[in-house]
């Protein structure tokens, strides 16, 4: 007596064609998600309003330069006080000659941190500044 | 013997999965910003230890003073700070046929208690008032506006009419 197994009459396949789309779409969701190079700002700030506002065309010659509502400065990743800012960009300009500085600066702070600000790079030949700002509607 | 009826596979259509997927990435692109660096561009003075006074005819400058409590001071008179652009306009349009060293210097100088706010809006009002006279010029001269020239033409203009702001030498404070 032979016996047989019953078996339903459909394939029972996965269908794979949709697989690279379901790949595309990790892809997509990652790259959507993906910060490029985020600084962890450490001090709280609000730049002030500007119409004749100009864009930065290289973004790999700026470097940055944060300051606080609570008069807090942060270069790179770590805050820094204001006599150790000559030596940091000193150092950055010799990596790169035409450094541009990037200034974001909270608007309620005072002009004479500015103006030490601006001192101290001029000691370390960063001549190239940007007042960042954001549009003013 | 009855025959059996075959059944189809059964079978999701993926033809037009592609498209949703690239529907999305469309949608993605253009909706992403990039955040662009935007401000206010300046060239700072080299540092000097000892300054040296130039002496500057008196209507090739534009002192602009600005106080702690944010009132202004052009040339010694005072003004609102939105009102700088048209004061400067008409000085930086009269100088445009006039030699390099006959152009106008915009001098800034605050107090070391002004805010930060008020010194941008000058010298933002200072900026404006130098593009509006570029596009005006290039207007007359090219019928266009100043960004949508030639790289020539642009630096022609840039050669005519130089942004040139001062930004004063701090002087020593009192304690």
């Amino acid at each position: 007596m032979r016996f047989e197994k019953k078996r339903a009459g459909t394939k029972t396949e996965i269908p794979t064609a949709s697989m690279p789309d379901i790949v595309f779409m990790l892809l997509l969701f990652f790259m959507v998600t993906t910060t490029l190079r985020e600084v962890d700002v450490l001090v709280d700030y609000k730049l002030p309003e500007a119409k004749a506002i100009e864009k930065i065309e290289n973004k790999r010659l700026v470097s940055y330069i944060w300051v606080g509502k609570d008069k807090r400065m942060q270069v790179n990743d770590s805050l820094v006080k204001l006599e150790e800012i000559q030596s940091i960009m000193y150092a950055k300009r010799q990596e790169l000659p035409n450094i541009i500085v990037s200034l974001r600066i909270d608007k309620g702070s005072d002009m004479g941190l500015v103006t030490d600000i601006q001192q101290e790079l001029r000691k370390a030949f960063c001549l190239r500044v940007n007042y960042s700002a954001t549009i003013k509607i | 013997m009855i025959k059996k009826r075959k059944i189809p596979p059964a079978e999701i259509p993926t033809a037009s999965m592609a498209d949703i997927a690239f529907l999305l990435l469309l949608f993605f692109l253009v909706a992403t910003v990039i955040d662009v660096d935007t401000g206010i561009g300046l060239t700072l003075p080299e540092y000097v230890e000892e300054i040296e006074e130039v002496q500057v005819s008196k209507e090739r400058m534009a002192a602009i003073l600005i106080n702690e409590n944010g009132d202004v001071l052009v040339d010694g008179a005072p003004t609102s700070v939105f009102k700088i652009k048209d004061n400067l306009k008409p000085r930086i349009l009269s100088k445009i046929e006039l030699p390099n060293n006959k152009k106008l210097i915009v001098s800034v100088k605050t107090d070391r208690r002004t805010n930060y706010n008020i010194y941008i809006q000058a010298l933002d009002q200072v900026k404006e008032a130098y593009f509006e006279v570029r596009d005006e010029y290039a207007n007359a001269q090219h019928g266009n506006r100043f960004n949508d020239l030639r790289i020539e033409q642009q630096d022609e203009i840039k050669e005519k009419v130089p942004i040139i702001i001062s930004i004063a030498e701090p002087e020593a404070v009192q304690k």
